[in-house]
Formats: structure tokens, C-alpha cells, sequence
């Protein structure tokens, strides 16, 4: 899991730009799955069938891209003015590293004139890869352009943190249950999704070409266990958490009850998780076509957006282990 | 009307958790329409079918849409005393909660009220500030130990407050937002029962609208109407409310106006109203508005979609104030417009 997660977060992947990140998984999976396909929104379908004729379609998605700072505009000093892809504070990208597709890296900084910090908004904010005019910084990097977060993966004991474990803590937890789930009444259906960050738009494409049975999606969500927090009953390495709603879904109870039924059978710690900002996959998936009942497996994270995005190995162990149980047996 | 009104808002149903609404509403339904049918998020669909027969054979497909969830409450966790923290499903206004009467649906049902602190209790000045939802909690009268056996995260609370009767027509109660247009819609039917139509007319309960009108969003696709018609309410007067967004409570139902609906179906509906003299008011929504129409003009490749509109004082509170004729006299309205869909309806459809 650790080689996996350090390979995975380690790839650049804005929302709209996760060629990488789909060469790399589709690595991981071969000859894991029957079929693997891409569509033209860049998803990544990989289908385990089965042999039985009554099997439900279930589609797994987990995201592949992440958060970014689009360059909006070079001044005549070779400094890059931005705007975000996805939800980005601009506490969390002050005074970063941040790195393009093609390797070129600055540092996020802002106009230290302001006298409140409070009122640090995106607009007063740049991006400095060095450059000492327009023509130079137009060497390396073009308008529309996107950067990531530059933090590659650190580990202390079992906590491990870095850039982008929001979604690929879930597409390591997905890649490993592909590889752990051995035969299923089911026709498993999994989805690399593309462009989660700027409104489920990659999970809306792709469960309109799958029309499934049942969705299920695994994405990081927020805890509850740092000083002074906005309180949530999720905390890091209590387990993997059955979502019972966010603001984009409220998940089915009979999935959702499944999940719970599935956890306590196997013995596999969990945790129930209410939300209350915030979407995935399933808020697009559960609304395709007549509708799909669908739930989520929660991976917790703290710094959710942060470049130091810190989950527990024990949680994403677990939600390999759950999401096998539950693909190993008939669905609702 | 009023018994199937008085046994629909006592049901619980946050929106996502509809189950037992829905088997209720399909049960009503069975009584007065060809088919029933519900569907995985338990949408309920009533079907009837006129018996007059076009020319062209082309039946327009009408679609009833009146939502059946309610504003609800969440279980987010359990103190270490037992009490339980929660938050909102739907839009509701904090300023009402203190004090209020709940069921929690834990592993059993369970009586709580909403805890606050006494008049006595509190420091100057503490009565003019707006305590938040984040801060309050529910006491379900338990030790902890058993709190914990029984209730869980993510568990439902509703509000208790059964149908009470005012003076009148005036009735009130919780979740008459938009139980009330579900009953509407059994009226439909046994209107339609008087009238000669040619329409497939489908009537929907829908689920989950408190949360962005998501039933609506998968059954509008699932019926694929000709028409769409959704039944929601809007606010009726009060001395202390805007005038200009609010309604009489005794003027007739509300004709919404406006972007998200079809101005020519529009018109029609008024002039049934007018021909049938049936007293009406109009209302404007200068956008998408925030009911089951939003979703179901944008379905598949677009659906000419109309609202009406009961008034309704005191909205999202356990107390919502409706007059009882306005069910009625909208309900014959919408009943005299299916059936005035005859040969040619296709072009009243055009702009």
C-alpha cells in the first residue's frame, strides 16, 4: 500500500490533466481486470465480470485528479497570476511549492502590502518560478497552464501525509481490491474518475454510459480529532467511514445499511459519517439516468485540500478489507 | 382530504429516508388511478389514463410532481452525557428549534426535545443573541449508556407536530411543505374521475426536493412527459413578511411566472382558471425556482413545465398555516387544464 500511495500522490493531476495518473493505474491493474477501457472525458473503466447470469452491475469510482492553481496571466516582471481549479484556500497554497506538468516549480506568495490577512483572496496572490520577465517565464510556462502542490509523501509511524491523498489515498484503496477481490456474484465495475474537483464531472459521464445497479465511491473525508476542530464523529485510524450523507448525496439506506451489515460480519472497524460540506462521486452517480442507489466508503483525512493531506494506513487497509467483503457477496 | 392530510404529516420522511411515506401515498393511490408504482428511491408514480382517444393517437403525457419529503434532523454524534448533537437535512431555520418536541429513529423510536437553557440561567443580554445549530442539543431523557445502545450517527430526527385545526379552513402542522400538493394530487385524481380526458397523466410524490429536487431530477427521466406540472408552496401574508413575496391565504392558488416555466402552458392554465372561474393569484420567480419544476424543465432534451403554488404561512416551522380549499379549488383547476388537452395540444406547446 505505501510504494502504491507514494507512486500514486507523487503524479501530477489537475482536474482535466490526469493522463498521468490514468498511465500509472492502468499500470497497477492489468491483468487484474477482463477489460479496460478509456472514454473521451479520460476515465478509466476497468470490468471484472462474472459468471453469473443474474450478476448486479456495480460501479466503484474513486478520483483521479486533484486540486490546482491555473495560470490566468504573466506580468511584465515574469510573475504568474492564478485562479483555482477546485477548492482552494488561499491559506493553504501561501508560501508553497508548487510544480507544473512539465517540472517547472515556484513558490505561491502575495501582495505584502495587504494590512489584513483576512482578506487574502486568490487576487493578491502569485505564483514566482523565478523568471525575470514576461519573455523568460514564457520560456517555461504558458496561460492555462496548471500547478500542483510540490510535497511528496512523508510516513510517521502509520500516519502518512502529502499532496493529492485526496482521491488517490482512494484510488490505491480501489487498485488494491481489485487486486484482493477474488470471485463475485457481481459484475464490478471500476472507475478512475476524472474532474471530481470541479463538480463530479467525470462520475457523471461515466455512470450515464455504465447504467449500474448500484454505486459506490471512495473518497477522503473530513475528521473530527484535531485541537479545536469543527466538530465530526470521524476520527483518523478509527476506520473506514460508511458515509450516511454530504452535501451532494444522501446515501441509500439499504447501501448504506449493507455496508454497516457487511463491516460488522467481518469484524472490520468502521465508522458512520455525517458531512457537512462537501461532495464525491456518488452525489453525480446516484442522480444518472433513473436514479442508482449508491453509498460512499470514507477514507479520513485531516488537512483535507492541504499539501499535507494525512491519512492512516490501518483506514485504508480496512477499507480494502470492507469493500471486499462487500463485493465478494450479493449486493441488496 | 383532510384524514389523508392528518395521517401523511404525521409520517416521518427527511428527505433520503421516504420509505414509509411512500407506502402510504401508494396505498392512497392504488384507490384512485389504473397503476401505482414505486420505484428504488422510492418515488412513488400514479398512473391514469384517460379514455378519450385523438385523432392523431399521439396522447400528451402529463407529469404531476409534489414532493414527500420533509426538513428533517441528523444525529452528527453523542456526548459523553447522552446528548446528541445533530444537524440539518433541508433548510431549516434555527431561530425555531429550542425547546421543540423530536422523535429520534434510533434502534427505537424515541421522544426528545431540542435541551435549552432558562430564562433564569442566562447571562444579560444572552435572550437577544441567536443561539446556532451547532451549539444545541437533544435530550432524549436517557443515561448515556443507553443513549449509545440506541441512537447512532447519522440517525433521523423528525419534528412532532400532528394537524391541528384553526378557524375556518385553516389548518396547520409540520410538513405541509409539501404533503399538502401530495394530497392535491389524490384530488387530481378524483377529479379527473368526473372529467372526459385523453391525457396519460402520471402523478408523482417525489423524493429528496428539501435537498435540490433530486426525485425529481431521476423520475422526470424515468416518465419522460410532454408536460410537466409540479405543486409546491409559497409563502402566504403576514403582517411582518414582504409583501411584494408573499400571498392571500384566501385569493385561490398561485400561478408561478417566470423563466422556469413555459409561457404558453401558462396562459392556458390561466384561462382555464378564468373560464371555470376559479379564483387564482400570480406569482413570479425571476429564476430557476427552488421547487421540483427547476429539474424538471432541464430533464433529457427539455420538458415545457408549469407550477402552481399553495400559500403557505410560517414555511419550514412545525406550525405551516394552509387553507384547505386552495387543495381543492387547484386541484379542480389542474384536472379542468389535463382535460382541456385535446386534438392539436402539440402546438400549445410552442413559443
Amino acid at each position: 500500500m505505501k510504494e502504491l500511495l507514494v507512486r500514486l500522490t507523487g503524479i501530477y493531476g489537475p482536474s482535466g490533466r490526469e493522463e498521468a495518473v490514468r498511465q500509472a493505474i492502468r499500470q497497477e491493474i492489468e491483468g487484474f481486470v477482463d477489460e479496460i477501457t478509456e472514454d473521451v472525458m479520460g476515465n478509466l473503466i476497468a470490468v471484472k465480470k462474472s459468471s453469473n447470469p443474474d450478476a448486479k452491475k456495480v460501479m466503484l469510482a474513486a478520483h483521479m485528479d486533484q486540486i490546482g492553481l491555473i495560470v490566468t496571466n504573466i506580468d511584465e516582471n515574469g510573475f504568474l497570476r492564478f485562479s483555482n481549479v477546485g477548492g482552494v484556500s488561499p491559506f493553504n497554497v501561501l508560501h508553497r511549492r508548487v510544480v507544473f506538468q512539465n517540472g517547472v516549480t515556484g513558490a505561491v506568495s502575495y501582495e505584502t502590502e495587504l494590512d489584513d490577512m483576512k482578506k487574502l483572496k486568490l487576487d493578491k496572490m502569485y505564483i514566482d518560478i523565478g523568471a525575470r520577465s514576461r519573455e523568460e517565464a514564457g520560456k517555461h510556462v504558458q496561460i492555462g497552464d496548471a500547478a500542483v502542490y510540490h510535497a511528496p509523501m512523508a510516513q510517521s509511524g502509520d500516519r502518512y501525509f502529502g499532496c493529492a491523498m485526496d482521491d488517490r489515498a482512494g484510488c490505491a484503496v480501489l487498485v488494491e481490491t481489485i487486486r484482493s477481490v477474488k470471485e463475485s456474484p457481481n459484475e464490478l465495475i471500476f472507475v478512475f474518475t476524472v474532474q471530481e474537483e470541479v463538480g463530479l464531472r467525470g462520475a457523471k459521464t461515466s455512470a450515464y454510459t455504465i447504467n449500474p445497479d448500484i454505486g459506490i465511491s471512495v473518497d477522503v473525508t473530513l475528521t473530527g480529532d484535531t485541537p479545536k476542530s469543527r466538530p465530526m464523529a470521524v476520527n483518523l485510524g478509527d476506520g473506514p467511514a460508511v458515509k450516511v450523507k454530504d452535501a451532494s448525496v444522501i446515501c441509500h439506506p439499504k447501501v448504506k445499511d449493507l455496508m454497516i451489515q457487511r463491516a460488522e460480519e467481518a469484524g472490520i472497524p468502521y465508522q458512520l459519517e455525517v458531512l457537512e460540506y462537501g461532495g464525491t462521486d456518488s452525489g453525480a452517480i446516484h442522480l444518472s439516468r433513473e436514479g442508482v442507489p449508491s453509498g460512499v466508503i470514507s477514507i479520513p483525512c485531516r488537512y483535507v485540500h492541504s499539501a499535507h493531506e494525512m491519512v492512516d494506513r490501518n483506514d485504508l487497509e480496512n477499507a480494502v478489507k470492507l469493500l471486499t467483503c462487500i463485493l465478494e457477496k450479493e449486493i441488496v | 382530504m383532510k384524514d389523508f392530510l392528518a395521517e401523511l404529516i404525521e409520517i416521518p420522511g427527511g428527505s433520503g429516508y421516504e420509505e414509509q411515506a411512500a407506502e402510504l401515498i401508494a396505498k392512497e393511490f392504488s384507490r384512485l388511478c389504473d397503476q401505482v408504482h414505486t420505484d428504488s428511491f422510492y418515488n412513488v408514480y400514479g398512473i391514469k389514463r384517460g379514455s378519450v382517444s385523438l385523432e392523431s393517437g399521439e396522447r400528451p403525457k402529463v407529469m404531476l410532481a409534489a414532493h414527500m419529503d420533509e426538513i428533517a434532523l441528523m444525529v452528527k454524534d453523542i456526548d459523553e452525557k447522552g446528548f446528541l448533537r445533530f444537524t440539518s437535512i433541508g433548510g431549516v431555520d434555527q431561530r425555531i428549534l429550542l425547546a421543540q418536541e423530536v422523535t429520534v429513529h434510533g434502534r427505537e423510536k424515541l421522544y426528545g426535545i431540542v435541551s435549552t437553557v432558562p430564562p433564569h440561567l442566562q447571562d444579560a443580554g444572552e435572550a437577544q443573541k441567536v443561539i446556532k445549530m451547532k451549539d444545541m442539543c437533544i435530550d432524549v431523557g436517557l443515561p448515556p449508556d443507553r443513549v449509545k445502545k440506541l441512537v447512532r450517527v447519522g440517525d433521523l430526527i423528525t419534528f412532532r407536530s400532528p394537524l391541528a385545526t384553526m378557524q375556518g379552513s385553516m389548518v396547520n402542522g409540520k410538513s405541509i411543505d409539501d404533503r399538502a400538493s401530495v394530497v392535491m394530487l389524490a384530488e387530481v385524481m378524483r377529479e379527473l374521475d368526473r372529467l372526459q380526458y385523453a391525457a396519460e397523466v402520471y402523478c408523482v410524490a417525489t423524493v429528496q426536493e428539501e435537498v435540490g429536487t433530486r426525485g425529481a431530477v431521476i423520475s422526470t427521466y424515468k416518465v419522460q412527459p410532454d408536460i410537466g406540472i409540479a405543486i409546491d408552496v409559497t409563502h402566504g401574508e403576514t403582517p411582518d413578511a414582504p409583501k411584494e413575496d408573499t400571498y392571500a391565504m384566501d385569493k385561490g392558488i398561485a400561478i408561478c411566472k417566470g423563466p422556469n416555466m413555459h409561457p404558453g402552458l401558462t396562459e392556458k392554465l390561466i384561462e382555464t382558471a378564468r373560464e371555470y372561474g376559479i379564483e387564482y393569484q400570480i406569482s413570479v420567480a425571476p429564476g430557476p425556482t427552488g421547487t421540483d419544476a427547476r429539474s424538471m424543465q432541464i430533464s433529457r432534451s427539455g420538458v415545457p413545465t408549469i407550477l402552481l403554488e399553495l400559500p403557505l404561512r410560517y414555511m419550514h416551522t412545525t406550525v405551516e398555516t394552509l387553507n384547505l380549499d386552495h387543495i381543492k379549488s387547484g386541484a379542480r383547476l389542474l384536472a379542468l387544464f389535463i382535460a382541456s388537452l385535446k386534438e392539436g395540444w402539440q402546438e400549445w406547446l410552442k413559443y
